[in-house]
């Protein structure tokens, strides 16, 4: 029954302390957000307009930022001339394909792994791991040769293919975990009533929804934004958000305005998904290694 | 070496009052136990008396010396937790040099203290071993020893046995008694455990949802319980309570039920003053204030039917069916009555007790 | 919060892991168990065949197989040779010998290490502040969700924004180093000395909310009995922080950093976008050089040399994740 934090009693020092540290973390937000709010004002202003800066050394002089007139152009040029309606579906069946895949076989083997022992199987647990935490630039280059050879270059199904590389591995090792809190007696009890094994395994699934489903949002995250993948890989016929950002940055002519726009086209689901996230995020971004 | 006074002390949560309005004066070099059920506030009053949670109203006092705003580390008092809260990366012997440290005194003084406390508790022998290697009851005496290391005003001590086996339990009981004993150190012992506190303490607090239900020795509280809760609350096997009417007047009052009628004795007629009008109240009698026969007594006894027998060693428990209830008796390994027989209750009217049936405080 | 991943137990360590041989303690279990839930799952071997379990695995190892297995081993094989379009000659081990006298080879290790440091330096030295800071605050949630959003965005996306905040004529971010006195007018990215500087800024920008929240996680298990006691035995809460957090901290943040680590081999799209390894060869960190041989210049052959290198490098940092993050489950009391 006691209260949240250990207890306080304020001595001079802890007064100046939590000054400080209030200090702190105003300028941390700060600096942390900044960025995201000049991305999206920038993103409505008139070429000409979003290079207007203060002088040197002018602090006060910062209102200019907010000076300017609102402009849609950018995001209507988005989507009518570069086709970035087709980038955008590009990348969510391309995120969303290999969540599905990465989820229905990795489940299996998930279950599977936390059910049975096998000479090895610690060995096997450590390798499917470690193709999670590869280098993708190392792996690349083979794959590429690969996907080359099976005329997989530049379609979906192949960056599907290429997403589940990192995905697969990981649905496993998050939703071993899962499928070890549930008790085995659960599934003996319902073959007992009759079940077969299957259905049994199916009955579970379930129970371990909630990591399925914060696996599938992080599956998702990491799809999405993935450069490297989709610039070598999906290149032509499967260009994502990031790539197609990327591609606006034109040596001759760099369309800062349009750029800052796919910025939040790009970045404004995902933040949205973060909101939703919160509560499996360290577990997932750390491959389970910090339980929360 | 301190008085402790709680004058009027509050504990908020929050909206919550955790404990209301407690006044207790603990002597000093007294063990005092905090007795009640979980919920009841002894924790949130041990906590507040250590400094760790802030006291919302009222004066708390060592020896005079108001002692609210003040931080723990200069409370001088020294706390054994439930759990033990032992530091895991420390051998032994850190773990009880620690408060020492933390007052920087020198090296050959703690090496004394730490060792003298070792032998005191027969932990001497572990001085280099980690938390984690000890079993439950040595990491209990690690923590005492961290405790006692520092000669301090008060000790705190919160449910520290609760998680140790039966036996060991038994065994600490008197240990921890006879250290405090020996140290002649005030004592404060929290517990939900009626046993450990009736066998350790000098006085009792017995606490129910945030209140002071009664202060006394421990005869005292077992023998004139001030309310039907302390009374249930005390005491195993528990007191057996039966709603009777008040029946006759003058001096001649009788409790009456289905299954008998006794009458009061004179003193507690006249305790009962106020109640006569009430009709109805509650009879409390612990197991062992009454006898059982398998024939009729020839005085006023309670009438009912042998419900099962529990044979406890060196006492029989009987449990016994009566019209609307079962109350339990203590009786003798060799009584042979079975179940299903009808036999009869005597009372010991010196040992019984009379509760109102509205607020439960008690009459007599 | 509920312990949903209790699931490693001290066996988990493998035969790859054993080549380090973890200490082992002697563990005790505590008198009372704190739920009622068994501490380890139970490891049985079920009425079903052991082949129906394989049978189940198979379609996910076989794909992973395909796609971990085989590059590995076509690795092995385009590294022996000198592939170029079209062709390829088995030369053996010349690309190696050459990746020996390269420069950029091995300061493509070197800047990889710089970087490294200097990111982990700061992600966990700020990180860990403001792990403290946030703690049981009265707006934390919010706080946290403000604070991880720089990692729901793309690195390379991040990479463009940071290349329009640091742009010498335009961008706010140089706009504010040059008011604050520490640039002059060139932008940081324009020169050698400070380039690193400005790859350093974006990775720290972007992932020093993680190290926050494993250090708000590793925080939030820290004891607070012990905390109560040494606050009884007489310490302040500054010597409370240093004896008991801290130390209750050192397994987590291990895991923090040999993870972060791990992801500087990985994440350099921010790189590749911001200034592609230059100017010169000076933000050309040992993975951007990888990309830029096998990519840039097709030479697939030495690529798959360097690709090699990077992968055994990884594994070994793998195989010690897995051994200290088996370490804090068996000693935590």
């Amino acid at each position: 029954m006691a209260s949240q934090d250990v207890v306080h009693y304020d001595t001079p020092l802890q007064k100046a302390l939590r000054v400080s540290a209030a200090l702190f973390l105003a300028a941390y937000l700060i600096w942390t957000l900044l960025p995201f709010v000049i991305m999206f004002v920038s993103s409505f202003k008139d070429l000409l307009e979003a290079f207007n800066l203060p002088d040197v050394g002018d602090w006060s002089g910062v209102g200019i930022f907010f000076e300017f007139t609102p402009t849609f152009e950018h995001y209507s040029s988005l989507f009518s001339e570069g086709n970035f309606g087709r980038y955008m579906a590009n990348s969510l069946i391309a995120a969303g394909g290999s969540a599905i895949v990465s989820v229905v076989f990795g489940s299996l083997a998930a279950y599977s792994l936390s059910r049975v022992e096998f000479r090895g199987k610690k060995d096997l647990f450590f390798w499917i791991i470690s193709t999670r935490m590869a280098p993708v630039v190392a792996v690349m280059v083979p794959l590429y040769s690969i996907f080359r050879t099976l005329d997989l270059v530049g379609t979906l199904p192949g960056l599907i293919l290429a997403y589940t590389t990192f995905n697969l591995p990981f649905a496993i090792w998050i939703l071993k975990g899962f499928f070890d809190n549930v008790p085995y007696a659960i599934e003996e009890s319902q073959m007992v009533d009759g079940s077969t094994r299957f259905q049994a395994f199916w009955s579970i699934v379930p129970l371990v929804a909630p990591g399925i489903g914060a696996f599938v949002v992080l599956c998702i995250l990491f799809a999405w934004n993935d450069f490297l993948f989709a610039a070598i890989i999906g290149s032509g016929g499967a260009k994502t958000l990031p790539v197609a950002t990327r591609e606006l940055v034109q040596p001759q002519n760099i369309q800062w305005g349009s750029i800052m726009a796919a910025g939040v086209v790009t970045t404004a689901p995902m933040m949205l998904l973060g909101l939703v996230i919160r509560k499996y995020l360290v577990t997932g971004l750390t491959m389970g290694a910090v339980k929360e | 070496m301190a008085t402790v006074t709680l004058k009027n002390v509050w504990k908020y949560y929050g909206e919550t009052p955790a404990v209301k309005d407690l006044n207790i004066t603990c002597p000093d070099g007294s063990f005092v136990s905090i007795l009640g059920p979980s919920g009841c506030g002894k924790s949130s009053t041990m906590r507040m008396l250590a400094g760790l949670e802030h006291i919302s109203a009222g004066d708390v006092l060592f020896d005079d010396e108001r002692i609210n705003d003040l931080a723990p580390k200069d409370r001088d008092v020294a706390m054994v937790f439930e759990n033990y809260a032992l530091y895991p990366h420390k051998s032994v012997f850190e773990n009880m040099a620690n408060p020492l440290r933390l007052r920087k005194m020198d090296d050959s003084t703690i090496k004394d203290r730490v060792e003298a406390a070792g032998k005191l508790l027969e932990i001497d022998h572990l001085m280099e071993r980690r938390p984690h290697e000890l079993s439950g009851g040595q990491k209990q005496r690690v923590a005492i020893g961290r405790a006692i290391v520092r000669e301090p005003k008060l000790f705190l001590f919160d449910e520290p046995i609760a998680h140790l086996d039966a036996k060991l339990r038994a065994h600490m009981r008197g240990e921890i008694k006879h250290l405090q004993k020996s140290l002649g150190t005030t004592m404060i012992y929290v517990t939900h455990d009626q046993l450990e506190a009736l066998s350790m303490a000098d006085y009792i607090a017995v606490m129910h949802d945030g209140e002071l239900q009664q202060w006394g020795t421990p005869s005292e509280i077992y023998n004139h319980p001030v309310n039907a809760w302390v009374a249930g609350f005390v005491g195993e096997p528990a007191m057996n309570f039966l709603t009777c009417d008040l029946q006759g007047n003058g001096d001649k009052v009788h409790l009456s039920h289905k299954n008998f009628e006794i009458p009061l004795l004179s003193e507690q007629i006249k305790r009962l003053n106020g109640a006569r009008k009430a009709k109805q109240a509650r009879m409390g009698v612990r197991p062992d204030a009454l006898s059982i026969s398998m024939t009729d007594p020839g005085e006023p006894s309670i009438k009912g039917k042998i419900f099962v027998n529990e044979l406890l060693g060196g006492d029989m428990l009987v449990e016994v069916e009566l019209e609307d209830a079962r109350i339990r008796v203590k009786t003798t390994p060799e009584f042979n009555g079975k179940p299903g027989d009808s036999c009869h209750l005597t009372v010991n009217r010196d040992k019984w007790h009379v509760f109102d049936s509205g607020d439960g405080h008690a009459y007599f | 919060m509920t312990d949903v991943t209790n699931f490693e137990n001290k066996s988990m360590l493998s035969g790859a892991a054993q080549l380090f041989r973890a200490r082992q303690h002697s563990v005790e279990v505590e008198a009372r168990p704190l739920t009622d839930a068994l501490p380890e799952p139970t490891i049985f071997n079920p009425p079903a065949p052991k082949r129906y379990y394989l049978y189940l695995m198979a379609p996910a190892i076989a794909v992973l197989a395909f796609i971990s297995l085989y590059p590995f081993f076509w690795l092995i094989v385009m590294s022996l040779q000198s592939v170029d379009i079209g062709s390829s000659e088995w030369v053996g081990f010349r690309n190696y010998a050459r990746l020996l006298k390269d420069p950029n080879f091995l300061s493509g290790w070197g800047l990889l290490l710089k970087y490294s440091a200097m990111c982990l330096f700061m992600q966990l030295a700020i990180g860990l502040m403001l792990a403290v800071i946030v703690n049981n605050h009265r707006y934390e949630k919010y706080l946290v969700t403000a604070l991880l959003m720089p990692m729901m965005m793309a690195p390379a996306v991040a990479g463009l924004l940071w290349l329009f905040l640091y742009n010498g004529t335009f961008g706010w971010y140089h706009w504010i180093l040059q008011s604050l006195g520490i640039l002059d007018s060139a932008s940081i990215l324009a020169s050698q000395s400070t380039s690193m500087y400005a790859i350093v800024l974006v990775d720290v920008w972007q992932w020093t909310p993680l190290i926050t929240l494993i250090a708000l996680a590793g925080l939030k298990k820290v004891p607070r009995d012990q905390l109560e006691a040494n606050m009884v035995d007489g310490a302040s809460p500054i010597r409370n922080f240093f004896a008991i957090t801290l130390p209750n901290l050192y397994p987590v943040l291990l895991i923090a950093i040999l993870l972060r680590f791990m992801d500087n081999f990985r994440f350099i799209d921010h790189i590749l976008v911001l200034t592609g390894g230059g100017p010169g060869n000076s933000t050309k960190i040992l993975p951007v050089y990888l990309f830029e041989v096998a990519f840039k210049f097709f030479k697939l052959g030495r690529g798959a040399a360097i690709a090699l290198t990077l992968l055994i490098v990884t594994i070994v940092l793998g195989m010690i994740l897995v051994r200290v993050f088996d370490k804090p489950q068996s000693e935590r009391k």
